[in-house]
């Protein structure tokens, strides 16, 4: 199930807003090594948990799954305040784009390490549903360059925002990535699963009660 | 999409080089780019692999850089650029495989998109087994009496196995079938 809520939705929540930000500690500071943003309490949390941010969360049998963050273009975020050496000219922003941030799969749900797992698939299916209902068409991704390659092969119009960088072992590009129906139908037939994945607010489901 | 000597490409094919080939050995390995030269010296210890190298030098084939990547699939692809000499900055470098991307992602969106964004009619078994030995050489009479069918039934499996790779010969039917696996 796909949820896309407020910070202060998210944080009517204490369990799942616990869950969200225990997630990203592990995936971000402990997988991934950014180890600016160590903490003693395990949660990793920053400047752009702010209130008009966006948290989309996959929830798979009563545990958090997948989440991603989406920020909007017309206040500060990664790319023109965090990661400004990725861009090259005046970032693109606007109402119709968000900077996606902080994609990540609980360890649980990788099905392998080549492909992208259903888990993974459902948040990329969930942020095109959400930005079909909201009038964006566009997000800001900083990411591996192998995800250009998966994002036109499944017709993203992709733009390159500067040239790659290396933070540390990991290749970066930040990269705008431009989606329609088309794209969204590409996703579901790589899915194979048609039906809407976002389909409204938490407050009508009782699934999100997690084992925790 | 090839810019090589079109006499190389054709004896790569006809050769079948690409099982021997120390750079296609690396990239089904490598998760990142890397200098044929490396390859050569990481893969290419085989009488086989000295062969394509050697060869590809008479080509004026002498160094490049590959860029590895797996699509969603999980079919690893890449952009090989080479030619008398290959030196270039980090920079230019990532440039390249940056460009690489998007032109292998190009492509496969046109492919798709030729398609009619269905999935290409797949080959039968019979017209597998023609290729195969189209691929290793073989003329349609020698096909014809390796699979006990007659030489017209062999012409017209590799037609309709040309036809339906979207290859305009045979040279690139083979291509074809060989990066869609069906052959190797």
């Amino acid at each position: 199930m796909f949820y896309a809520l407020s910070t202060q939705e998210l944080m009517e929540h204490p369990e799942l807003w616990r869950a969200v930000h225990k997630l990203r500690y592990r995936i971000f500071v402990e997988e991934m090594g950014w180890n600016d943003l160590q903490r003693p309490d395990h949660l990793e949390i920053d400047q752009f948990d702010h209130e008009e941010a966006v948290h989309h969360l996959v929830v798979r049998n009563g545990e958090l799954a997948g989440y991603q963050r989406m920020l909007p273009t017309t206040r500060p975020h990664l790319l023109t305040h965090v990661l400004q050496d990725l861009y090259v000219g005046t970032p693109p922003s606007g109402r119709d784009i968000y900077e996606l941030t902080r994609y990540a799969v609980a360890p649980g749900y990788r099905d392998g390490r080549r492909g992208i797992s259903t888990v993974g698939t459902e948040l990329i299916a969930g942020f095109i549903e959400w930005g079909m209902s909201v009038d964006v068409d566009k997000v800001i991704i900083e990411f591996e360059p192998m995800w250009v390659l998966r994002a036109l092969q499944l017709q993203f119009l992709a733009t390159p925002l500067g040239y790659q960088r290396t933070y540390g072992r990991q290749q970066v590009v930040a990269t705008l990535l431009q989606f329609n129906q088309d794209t969204l139908d590409t996703v579901r037939t790589r899915r194979n699963h048609m039906q809407p994945v976002f389909t409204g607010l938490i407050e009508s489901r009782d699934e999100y009660r997690l084992a925790s | 999409m090839c810019d090589w000597p079109v006499g190389w490409l054709e004896r790569y094919v006809e050769r079948n080089y690409v099982d021997h080939d120390p750079v296609v050995g690396l990239m089904k390995q490598s998760p990142s780019s890397f200098k044929w030269r490396d390859a050569n010296e990481s893969i290419g210890s085989g009488r086989a692999s000295l062969e394509v190298i050697k060869d590809a030098e008479s080509f004026d084939l002498k160094d490049g850089y590959a860029f590895p990547l797996i699509t969603l699939d999980g079919t690893a692809v890449m952009v090989s650029l080479g030619g008398p000499e290959f030196e270039s900055s980090q920079q230019n470098l990532s440039i390249m495989s940056l460009v690489s991307t998007y032109a292998i992602g190009r492509a496969m969106q046109l492919s798709t998109a030729s398609g009619g964004g269905a999935q290409q009619r797949p080959l039968t078994q019979r017209e597998t087994e023609c290729l195969r030995w189209a691929a290793v050489g073989k003329s349609e009479w020698e096909i014809s009496q390796i699979l006990g069918i007659s030489e017209h039934t062999s012409e017209k499996h590799l037609l309709n196995a040309k036809a339906k790779l979207g290859a305009a010969n045979r040279v690139q039917a083979v291509a074809e079938a060989i990066r869609l696996g069906y052959i190797n």
